[in-house]
């Protein structure tokens, strides 16, 4: 019997490979997009159906588009409002303005994770110090933390720091447990070929840690998100999404709340993907 | 100091006792092979010597630690450092240059730039003694050089380490080895002994 040896991935010829790719990203959000438009008609089927007997054609192509949108608005609805927000300096400098604040607040909590990691590794006593510290933070809702922090800090800060806060602990957990986990056969080598403590640092270390820093960072964006957006809804700094957020639920504008969620999703899955492009630069330094 | 001296060493982990009082003399001169069976306690005995491995009581009278170049038993090899920085790594930043010399001297010319992933089992065995050879100093304690290494390799390195001039005290079961060493000692243990 003669058996092929050659993996299916190598099989594939170029064009057919790149042409699942394709087929592969768009009809998952494309299942979803249908089904987001079954529902909003589903919602406003009362419109279509006074639409349809009254034989307005474009009553009923208005009704399929928008559906109940004070309810549930359809994707054509939401993009429409977000083409016309994308003509507007508001959206752009709103968005902007929320990246910098949550994005230097995920920098902050993400150093700071490290940092106090790296404190509790060398230094026991300071994680029995710590922890207790990093579990309240880690429990503690968001909106208490929001409510407090607008008593403490600038409205501007607020969404900054909240952010920040809900990375620390996920970095720190990551990180520490990297650190514990680092190969002690490759500690102990790095005493017998005289590495000082830089070098075990930066050649046995930080390597070993990369993938938990890593994972942990990609876990804190998504939360420095979802925190530092409820942060600019409840303390509404001048320019920021959230504050648009806020105003869409007081003047009942649900394709505008879409349309600046769309905008916070897109920015979370690009930086995500910055992010993810450059743990994977560096991890291909290890030879995977 | 021509002479590696030790002196009623006695280690035990737990119930387990791998040294009870044992004291073995041996010349700092030329290539030292240590045989015994696998689980006798050579391991421990070589980590005594390279100060890796605290005990209850012994004297060990030669080279002091940061003067003796390890190989330890596993090749313990940097999953993210290529086969070059594994050498660079190691030696001094006025002689990285010598790392081609290195790699030449284990055989390992023409992978430079490769990462341990893509080695062969026998060629990241050669790169981790390149290592300890690279590392230098006032003996050589090298844990089964030669495990996963062909045969007619072994002779070739072999010659080439022992025209470095360094002393070697080398711990292997392999033949070859033992019949190109200068100087035999057979163990057996646990308790390690030398057998007369």
């Amino acid at each position: 019997m003669t058996r092929s040896i050659t993996s299916p991935d190598n099989q594939k010829t170029p064009g057919r490979s790149m042409g699942r790719d394709i087929l592969r990203a768009v009809i998952p959000p494309a299942f979803w997009l249908g089904v987001w438009q079954l529902a909003a008609m589903w919602v406003g089927r009362k419109a279509i159906a006074a639409a349809w007997a009254a034989g307005d054609s474009a009553a009923l192509v208005k009704a399929v588009i928008e559906g109940k949108a004070l309810l549930l608005p359809g994707p054509l609805l939401v993009l429409r409002t977000l083409a016309e927000l994308a003509v507007t300096p508001l959206l752009w400098q709103s968005a902007a303005l929320s990246l910098a604040r949550i994005f230097s607040g995920f920098l902050g909590g993400a150093v700071l994770g490290g940092l106090l990691a790296a404190a509790c590794a060398a230094f026991r006593p300071a994680r029995l110090l710590l922890s207790p510290a990093v579990g309240v933070i880690r429990a503690t809702p968001v909106a208490s933390f929001i409510i407090l922090l607008l008593l403490w800090v600038t409205t501007g800060l607020v969404p900054a720091v909240c952010a920040g806060l809900m990375v620390l602990p996920v970095v720190w957990g990551n990180m520490y447990k990297g650190i514990i986990q680092t190969d002690p056969l490759l500690l102990e080598g790095a005493r017998t070929w005289r590495f000082g403590r830089w070098k075990t640092l930066r050649l046995v270390y930080l390597p070993s840690v990369l993938p938990y820093f890593a994972s942990g960072c990609s876990t804190g964006l998504g939360l420095a998100w979802k925190a530092g957006v409820a942060a600019e809804v409840l303390c509404v700094p001048k320019l920021a999404i959230g504050s648009q957020v806020y105003y869409s639920k007081l003047y009942l504008e649900t394709p505008s709340l879409f349309a600046w969620t769309i905008t916070v999703l897109a920015l979370s899955f690009l930086l995500d993907r910055i992010f993810g492009a450059l743990f994977r630069r560096m991890e291909r330094g290890r030879g995977a | 100091m021509n002479e590696l001296r030790i002196t009623g060493a006695a280690v035990r982990f737990g119930d387990k006792i791998v040294l009870d009082n044992f004291s073995l003399t041996l010349p700092l001169e030329g290539i030292t092979a240590l045989s015994a069976p696998s689980g006798s306690g050579k391991t421990t005995l070589m980590r005594v010597i390279a100060g890796l491995q605290s005990g209850e009581s012994g004297t060990v009278d030669g080279p002091a630690p940061r003067d003796i170049a390890v190989l330890f038993q596993e090749d313990r090899l940097l999953p993210w450092r290529t086969v070059e920085e594994h050498i660079t790594d190691v030696l001094p930043s006025r002689r990285r240059q010598e790392a081609e010399h290195w790699l030449a001297l284990a055989e390992l010319t023409g992978e430079e730039k490769s990462f341990p992933a893509s080695l062969s089992g026998g060629m990241c065995r050669r790169l981790a003694l390149a290592r300890t050879l690279a590392l230098g100093g006032a003996l050589y304690l090298l844990d089964e050089p030669f495990n996963g290494v062909d045969p007619p390799r072994i002779g070739r390195i072999l010659s080439r380490i022992r025209e470095l001039g360094v002393p070697v005290l080398l711990a292997s079961h392999d033949r070859e080895v033992l019949d190109l060493a200068d100087r035999v000692i057979v163990l057996e243990g646990p308790p390690l002994r030398v057998v007369p």
